[in-house]
């Protein structure tokens, strides 16, 4: 397989600058070139891979939203590495409050929803089908979720999916494109 | 000397009908169905039973993996997979047959393949007798009773939608492996370490190579890319049938295929070697970055002898990764997978990986670092550099990646394929250079995949035979770049 592309401390400074002055090519490559350091910190907090890599994608998206922050004295990596660690205590801090029962009398007595802790805030009350699916899919075909979500409830830019999530771009469409083949059969009122 | 390169437009002119695709939240009032893509008629049998002597050549010693164990069943050696696949863009069904001729390495009642729950066996056979059998998981578990060393013929038809499955590595450039279904239907493949159960039935682990012919039909004007030479192309009813025969035993993580509306170029290496490129119609100025082929072939042929195979192809995808597929490149369509560099990594690679490869996962280091610093040799003469003062800069973060994902032939099943495979291997190469200088170093380079031909090989076996030709025993020294949790001292 070919090397992953080689980025050194100097190249993904000069990245950083070009994404803080708007270059957003720069910034997309910038995210790709530091994810494997953004995981690695989000593992060391989080040590479930699923966690950690949820994490990541949060630190990621931090990272971006805040690159104006960096002041360009020190490395990026070193406060690259401060967003991520930030970051990863405050997904942990969610999941963990996350994880108590919800209380059936707020579901209205019907089915106990579990929500998915990433995107609930979105979509919980709009589309409980959907999420329903999404959980389905989770268990089955987890690598799909985020990027469908992404594309078709927030309704993001390939691209930015890309970036946000990670991935290569030919990957996250092969996966909306999977997932929607997968979600559709569970839709209410959908015999597709 | 510079080829020209002879634009052969081998497909017809049809636009491709990919039709966008809805959203899950507007949802079409319901597709129409096409057509199903059935498979045509199959071929004669490119080897005579399981007792040909020429399937003697895919023989291996397959072992059980000590990084991903799940995967392959060290009781199988393939020797040569026969896959007639039927691929409908629309349906997004694949449909196999296949023919599998092994040797079963141990006396059992069960033979076990890989092959993804999506696809399902029907008509599964033993020299020709139904037999029963089990899809667990990713498992088929043939039931059947087997001798250690006896041959048999396996077959089985299959059909289902492929899904990729998720790799186990935090590179940026992949996440996924094996068949991946672009949204117009197309369709590619990449599969390293593992992920070829995703489109048949397979022992799918480095230690067992094998024979194959490949036959693919599409419907027009999807043309199907494989490995090997293309020996047969057939157009009726609207399908297009290609048949590939790939003639040197390969691992599963070395195949290859793709489906698309792809057009092809033809060239060839100052030694001789035919070269193909498919390149997809919509990108087909991509063939021109291409061009430079022959000439990194050539490079590379001055150091390491004659390529090793008969025919040589280059496939452009829409991942974002290059990958040696034995015969039939595969390359994303990225500035970086088509620069030359990448081309020089992935035909070094058809010496060191291809020729010989590692038989456990544990030692991509021995396909990597080579690989790298045979692309760290071409990039210095390349662009004016000491291949010193490249080495420098690599030793400049190569401690960091080692840190990050483990040591080269230690590291963390989680980060496979990370730059610790790489960079720090290469450097340990340019080391025992200087140790033992430039005559011995290239003469070893050259004899390891020569002496070791369509095998498979150990990291006990390699450092050894390293020691031997050198005459002292290395085995701290392999140890030390390969295994230590920090990057030895440079001389």
């Amino acid at each position: 397989m070919g090397a992953p592309q080689a980025y050194d401390a100097d190249e993904i400074d000069d990245l950083a600058r070009r994404a803080q002055d708007g270059d957003r090519p720069a910034l997309e490559e910038l995210l790709g070139a530091i994810r494997p350091r953004a995981l690695n910190v989000c593992r060391g907090v989080l040590p479930h891979s699923a966690d950690a890599e949820d994490a990541c994608q949060e630190a990621l998206i931090n990272i971006a939203g805040k690159i104006d922050g960096w002041g360009r004295r020190g490395r990026f990596t070193t406060w690259m590495h401060a967003v991520a660690v930030n970051s990863a205590r405050s997904t942990y801090r969610r999941l963990k409050n996350q994880a108590v029962p919800a209380d059936p009398q707020e579901t209205g007595g019907g089915s106990l929803e579990r929500p998915d802790p990433r995107t609930t805030s979105v979509i919980a009350g709009t589309r409980l089908d959907l999420l329903e699916a999404m959980e389905t899919l989770e268990r089955e075909h987890p690598q799909v979720v985020e990027p469908l979500l992404l594309r078709d409830v927030y309704g993001l830019p390939y691209e930015e999916i890309a970036q946000l999530v990670g991935a290569p771009l030919g990957t996250i469409k092969a996966q909306i494109h999977t997932g929607r083949k997968l979600a559709r059969p569970l839709l209410r009122g959908d015999d597709a | 000397m510079r080829h020209l390169l002879l634009a052969v437009p081998v497909l017809s002119l049809a636009a491709c009908s990919g039709a966008a695709e809805a959203p899950l939240l507007e949802r079409p009032a319901g597709a129409e169905a096409p057509g199903p893509v059935a498979l045509v008629a199959e071929a004669a049998a490119a080897y005579d039973g399981v007792a040909d002597p020429a399937l003697d050549v895919a023989l291996s010693e397959p072992v059980e993996d000590s990084v991903y164990p799940r995967v392959g069943d060290p009781g199988v050696d393939a020797l040569h997979y026969d896959l007639d696949l039927a691929w409908d863009p629309d349906a997004e069904v694949l449909t196999g047959r296949q023919t599998l001729l092994l040797r079963s390495t141990e006396d059992d009642d069960e033979l076990q393949l890989d092959l993804s729950p999506e696809l399902r066996p029907d008509d599964v056979r033993v020299d020709g007798e139904e037999v029963t059998w089990r899809h667990e998981g990713k498992d088929l578990v043939v039931v059947t009773d087997v001798v250690a060393d006896e041959r048999y013929e396996l077959s089985l038809d299959y059909a289902g939608t492929p899904l990729p499955v998720p790799a186990p590595t935090t590179r940026g450039d992949f996440a996924t492996n094996g068949w991946t279904t672009m949204p117009d239907g197309s369709t590619w493949t990449m599969q390293e370490p593992h992920g070829a159960y995703t489109w048949y039935a397979v022992n799918d682990h480095p230690s067992d190579k094998a024979l194959y012919d490949i036959s693919v039909t599409v419907p027009e004007p999807f043309t199907g890319i494989a490995n090997g030479e293309l020996v047969d192309t057939t157009e009726a009813d609207g399908l297009r049938t290609t048949t590939w025969h790939l003639a040197e035993p390969a691992a599963s993580y070395l195949m290859t295929i793709a489906t698309g509306d792809y057009v092809l170029s033809e060239d060839e290496s100052a030694s001789g070697v035919p070269i193909q490129y498919w390149v997809p119609r919509e990108r087909q100025r991509l063939a021109r970055t291409l061009a430079p082929t022959p000439e990194a072939l050539a490079w590379l042929e001055e150091i390491l002898g004659p390529y090793p195979f008969d025919t040589l192809g280059i496939l452009l995808v829409d991942s974002e990764s290059g990958m040696e597929t034995q015969t039939m490149i595969t390359l994303g369509m990225t500035d970086y997978t088509t620069s030359q560099a990448v081309v020089v990594h992935e035909l070094a690679h058809h010496w060191w990986g291809d020729e010989v490869g590692p038989s456990d996962w544990r030692d991509m280091w021995m396909n990597e670092g080579m690989a790298m610093y045979l692309q760290g040799m071409w990039q210095a003469e390349e662009d004016g550099y000491t291949v010193d003062e490249l080495m420098d800069y690599w030793a400049s973060f190569e401690d960091e990646e080692r840190a990050a994902a483990g040591p080269p032939a230690a590291y963390d099943p989680a980060t496979f394929g990370e730059s610790n495979v790489y960079y720090g291997p290469a450097l340990m190469w340019h080391e025992l250079r200087r140790d033992i200088g430039d005559e011995l170093f290239l003469e070893l380079v050259r004899a390891w995949p020569a002496e070791h031909s369509n095998t498979t090989s150990s990291y006990d076996e390699i450092t050894a035979w390293f020691s031997e030709r050198v005459g002292r025993d290395l085995s701290g020294f392999f140890d030390a770049w390969l295994l230590g949790e920090t990057t030895p001292p440079r001389g």
